[in-house]
């Protein structure tokens, strides 16, 4: 039997290491026996003793080459290699820095790449044992994702499915926390941030400020498995217990930051939407459960009807708010039964919903592995798109970075025939020199495995502080991005199969060369000559790619903020009201609070124009737009999906948004509630070519789950249009938020919408003055106020463009420095190889001129050819980012002829740098060298 | 009596392994053994440091002509005791009959010489 075999194999082993053990003992019996016997033959002992040694020999030597006899020979060997693979790499420091340095960029950007991928996107919830939770959607037949259920679902779930051994609901809010003035503060939170540069109070003057409240169901942390820091946690406490004495959970991180870690706060009591609630326990430091970001407070769901006043809270199945997450019943339990489970449930509840609503359409279940993000990965295309393209960026730089240590290496290994020639006649193998060259670069792979970490850990820790920045400063996000154990495993995988990649070409090829004898002095094998110039090109053409898309996105970065927008966004303050909740503020008394604040707000100084509507940056909401029949293009064009809002007459006037015809809402209401005013780009897809003045229209919701109630467009009358307005530019990347339908705002609706306040001055004084005023008027009114161009600024889109931007950038520079690289080294490879040559051209006569020149057209042909294969490949590209891109035509001119000049003028200096040292050869010197 | 140093034969570089082979023949026996049954059988005439003997049997050990065993020797020693391996005994005939010929071509070659002297 084989494996029988084996284990002889294995034991044998053993005894050759017992034998090493054994020789001296081995040798010690021999002498004695050796002593006896002269004894016995009749010597004296001094005579016998010696004797013995005698005719043994020296015992050392023996005992050595006894040991050497089962000395691995190739380890030996191995020593051998690394030990002159050392020595060489020290005798050529430049060389060796070029070569760890470019591969630490590479590693360095793919681990960075895929850690930060890890910790944002791959990042598992904060539980123990995270493989064990699962996220719940529901795919509808009519193609929508539900991944928030109502309470009564939760319910029915969590009672009814047995794959889980529990079921954990979740939601996140927003609440007003007043009477917050007493806290300790600690410093301003945002310090450092953008708000701090822009001097805007960080810390509100009012009485009241918002707080990032997490609703939880009562089993969330014994479900997640962590316990509190101090205190307790809803599990350990009941809902009866919660419902007569309201208790919330403090984050860490909150207590730290407002209370100073005062250990008195548990049993301290705050107001969250006014209602009274007692702290009980703190979570862990940088418990997120099942978010990204730590929240401030957690609140149990059996209080949401205490803080948002209303009964029905947890009753009411259209409110669907909470995300669901489960623990599965022990590693057996399959995810296809669970999803079998929960399918069955959410066929039961379809029944209980209006027939006509999306909720009432069958639905199949998604139960997929536990992750903040709420549905599968592959299932948000941008999101794979962009993490696909970073990936790929930083899969280039490797490339580049290989490339440009094959490049180096290829040179280096010309240069170093003669030595290589006299091994092999020295007696050394093809095969011993093809490991000789290896061994160099694995190590040269090790090296830079080694530089490559430090330099990981300082570019995440950059990537952090940049992201930090840019998003508001009231969210705390927590990425662990210090690189672990398989991190650190992955940069030496990496560097050691880059380290033979790259070493393997170089080492075929010099071994070839070095067997040919007639390899001799300066002329170089075109052969080897071709894989270089192949090198390079492939360098500069994937760097010229990073480079261009890089700048492509800078470009775009900088439009999204300087572009036209359409309106004035910088001298007008989005002011956002936000009432406590319960019946003390009906409809009248928050109307009344508005009416009273515009009319204080207009008397401020610098103040021109104030209007109630939702900026054209703040979230719209989508509408569908038929033509009347009549105008027999409907069917021609199919229903336009417009964006909608409700504007007041002067709605214009503030934000200095041109009327292209016909003219706005009349005050005082003279006009008919059913005129609209669209924006040029709706009036072109609805009736292009013609004047949309005086025709009618209708409007119908295209999505009724994200209409409020007040604002349901039902199918009812046709509207008139009065006017057309410039186009205003929105939030989303492909425009479709420019296509507005402008509907009149009735008086009573004021309190529902934000206040936008023109000043003529700086709006920044404004904002200072409106905290004051609110906690004057009312102190448990909470408000946020922004310039309009802020609000772009910390809109989703803009921060994922400007962080790629970011990336793009970051990652496209060290492709050009690392192929600047290559160039500069190769061509002082090419310049010292061609020592002979140079001086025996200078020797019939050329000029330095010449020689210039001569160096300079060949290592500038491969550049060129890269340069026109990057942009082949950067149209490419750019088309794939053009989903990203913010008003950019596909292939952007001035970043492809820019980027690309640049590079052919970096990529000259490279080049001529080492071609001068060719100039100050020296004939003689040249030709004796010889 | 061992001879005086000066007038034994320095072994042929390789031969040592076949010596070391031939002596197993006789059954398993110790280092010492080995190198005095050397001494016995050449009485006396080659130079074999009992030293040199130690590194060729690791080579033998290697190559699994020999196997090593600890037992105890007749004056109630430990010794390791080595024993031809079936494939010992076939590299010993082949190098026996490959020594024999080549003893055969050195004096066929030599003799004539000697007989011009003469």
């Amino acid at each position: 039997m084989s494996w029988r075999r084996e284990f002889s194999k294995i034991q044998r082993l053993f005894r050759r290491y017992e034998s090493i053990e054994d020789i001296d003992e081995e040798i010690r019996i021999h002498l004695k026996m050796e002593e006896q016997a002269n004894l016995e033959s009749g010597m004296s002992p001094t005579e016998a003793y010696y004797g013995a040694r005698q005719r043994f020999g020296n015992v050392t030597i023996a005992q050595e080459r006894s040991r050497a006899m089962w000395r691995w020979n190739s380890i030996e060997m191995l020593f051998q290699d690394l030990r002159y693979g050392l020595r060489q790499l020290w005798r050529n420091a430049g060389f060796t820095a070029a070569a760890v340095l470019a591969l630490a960029f590479g590693i360095g950007v793919n681990t960075a790449v895929l850690t930060a991928y890890k910790a944002m996107v791959a990042r598992p919830l904060d539980a123990r044992d995270p493989g064990e939770m699962v996220n719940i959607a529901l795919i509808r037949g009519s193609g929508t994702n539900n991944f928030t259920f109502s309470y009564p679902d939760y319910e029915a779930y969590r009672d009814s499915v047995h794959a889980f051994t529990g079921l954990i609901a979740v939601s996140s809010e927003r609440m007003r926390r007043s009477n917050a003035g007493d806290d300790v503060d600690q410093g301003t939170p945002g310090s450092g941030s953008g708000l701090g540069i822009l001097g805007l109070p960080s810390s509100p003057a009012t009485n009241a400020e918002f707080a990032t409240v997490v609703v939880v169901s009562e089993n969330y942390f014994k479900v997640l498995g962590v316990a509190a820091l101090r205190g307790r946690t809803f599990d350990s406490i009941g809902v009866p217990e919660l419902v007569t004495s309201p208790s919330v959970l403090i984050s860490e991180n909150y207590w730290q930051r407002r209370f100073a870690r005062d250990p008195a706060i548990l049993g301290k009591t705050i107001h969250l939407n006014s209602t009274a609630v007692t702290i009980v326990g703190i979570t862990p430091h940088d418990f997120v459960g099942t978010g990204i970001g730590v929240p401030e407070f957690w609140l149990p769901l059996c209080l949401e009807p205490l803080v948002h006043a209303d009964n029905n809270w947890l009753r009411d199945r259209e409110n669907q708010k909470l995300r669901l997450f489960g623990r599965l019943l022990a590693p057996g339990v399959r995810i296809s039964r669970a999803e079998a489970e929960v399918s069955t449930i959410a066929d039961q509840l379809r029944s209980l919903h209006d027939p006509h609503s999306d909720w009432a359409k069958p639905a199949t279940a998604l139960v997929s592995p536990g992750s903040p993000f709420p549905l599968p990965i592959s299932m948000y295309r941008g999101l794979v798109l962009s993490i696909l393209l970073i990936m790929a960026a930083a899969g280039m730089v490797l490339i580049i970075a290989c490339a440009n240590v094959a490049c180096l290496q290829l040179a280096r290994a010309r240069s170093r025939q003669a030595e290589l020639h006299t091994r092999q006649s020295l007696g050394a193998s093809r095969l011993r020199i093809i490991r000789q060259l290896l061994t160099e670069s694995v190590l040269l792979g090790l090296l830079a495995g080694a530089v490559a970490l430090p330099f990981t850990w300082a570019l995440l820790r950059m990537a952090v502080i940049l992201t930090a920045e840019d998003l508001p400063p009231d969210v705390m996000l927590v990425f662990d991005v210090t690189p672990n154990l398989y991190i650190f495993a992955f940069v030496f995988a990496i560097s050691l199969v880059s380290g033979i990649l790259f070493g393997l070409a170089p080492a075929v090829e010099s071994s070839r060369s070095a067997l040919s004898s007639a390899v001799r002095g300066g002329t170089s094998p075109t052969r080897s000559r071709r894989i270089q110039d192949f090198l390079i090109a492939a360098q500069v053409a994937l760097a010229l790619v990073l480079m261009i898309s890089g700048s492509m996105l800078i470009r775009s970065s900088i439009n999204s903020l300087k572009m036209e927008t359409g309106y004035d966004s910088k001298h007008v303050v989005d002011l956002n009201v936000q009432f406590p909740e319960g019946s003390k503020y009906t409809a009248m008394r928050k109307l009344a609070l508005v009416q009273e604040l515009r009319t204080r707000l207009a008397a401020l100084p610098g103040v021109v124009s104030i209007t109630s509507a939702r900026a054209p940056d703040d979230n719209s909401f989508r509408t569908v737009a038929v033509p009347l029949a009549e105008q027999k293009l409907s069917l021609q064009n199919g229903p336009s999906i417009l964006h909608y809002s409700y504007i007041q007459p002067n709605y214009f006037q503030t934000l200095s948004i041109p009327l292209f015809v016909g003219r706005s809402f009349q005050a005082h209401g003279s006009q008919s509630e059913h005129s609209v005013i669209l924006s040029e780009s709706a009036a072109k897809q609805i009736w292009p070519g013609q004047n949309p003045t005086g025709r009618s229209l209708r409007l119908g919701p295209i999505d009724e789950r994200l209409h409020h109630q007040s604002e349901l467009l039902a199918e009812g009358p046709a509207y008139q249009v009065i006017g057309v307005a410039h186009d205003t530019r929105g939030v989303e990347f492909d425009g479709s938020d420019s296509k507005q339908v402008y509907l009149p705002l009735p008086e009573s609706g004021l309190q529902d919408h934000p206040i936008l306040i023109r000043s003529q001055s700086d709006p920044a004084q404004v904002i200072r003055m409106i905290n004051p005023m609110i906690s004057s008027i009312d102190p448990d009114v909470a408000v946020t106020a922004l310039t309009l161009e802020e609000m772009l600024r910390w809109s989703t889109s803009f921060i994922s463009s400007r962080l790629s931007a970011a990336v793009a950038s970051t990652v496209g520079l060290i492709g050009l420095l690392l192929a600047s690289m290559g160039i500069y080294g190769t061509v002082s490879y090419i310049v010292v190889l061609r020592t002979r040559e140079v001086g025996i051209r200078m020797a019939i006569g050329a000029e330095k001129r010449d020689i210039l020149r001569l160096i300079l057209r060949e290592s500038s042909r491969p550049v060129l050819a890269g340069l026109l294969a990057g942009m082949a490949l950067a149209v490419g590209a750019s088309h794939l980012l053009r989903s990203v891109l913010y008003g950019l035509r596909t292939v952007d001119g001035i970043s492809f002829v820019g980027v690309s000049l640049l590079f052919l003028a970096i990529a000259l200096i490279a080049a001529y740098l080492p071609s001068r040292r060719a100039m100050r050869v020296d004939p003689m010197v040249a030709l004796r060298y010889e | 009596m061992p001879k005086k140093q000066g007038e034994r034969i320095e072994l042929v570089y390789g031969t040592l392994d076949m010596l070391v082979l031939r002596t197993l023949l006789w059954g398993p026996t110790h280092g010492h053994g080995i190198a005095k049954s050397i001494e016995r059988m050449s009485e006396d005439a080659l130079k074999v440091d009992h030293g040199s003997l130690y590194p060729a049997l690791q080579r033998l050990l290697q190559e699994e002509w020999i196997r090593a065993e600890w037992g105890v020797s007749e004056n109630k020693q430990r010794a390791k005791y080595y024993r031809l391996t079936p494939a010992g005994r076939r590299k010993l005939v082949a190098e026996t009959s490959r020594w024999e010929r080549f003893v055969k071509a050195i004096t066929g070659v030599l003799r004539p010489a000697e007989g011009h002297e003469r």
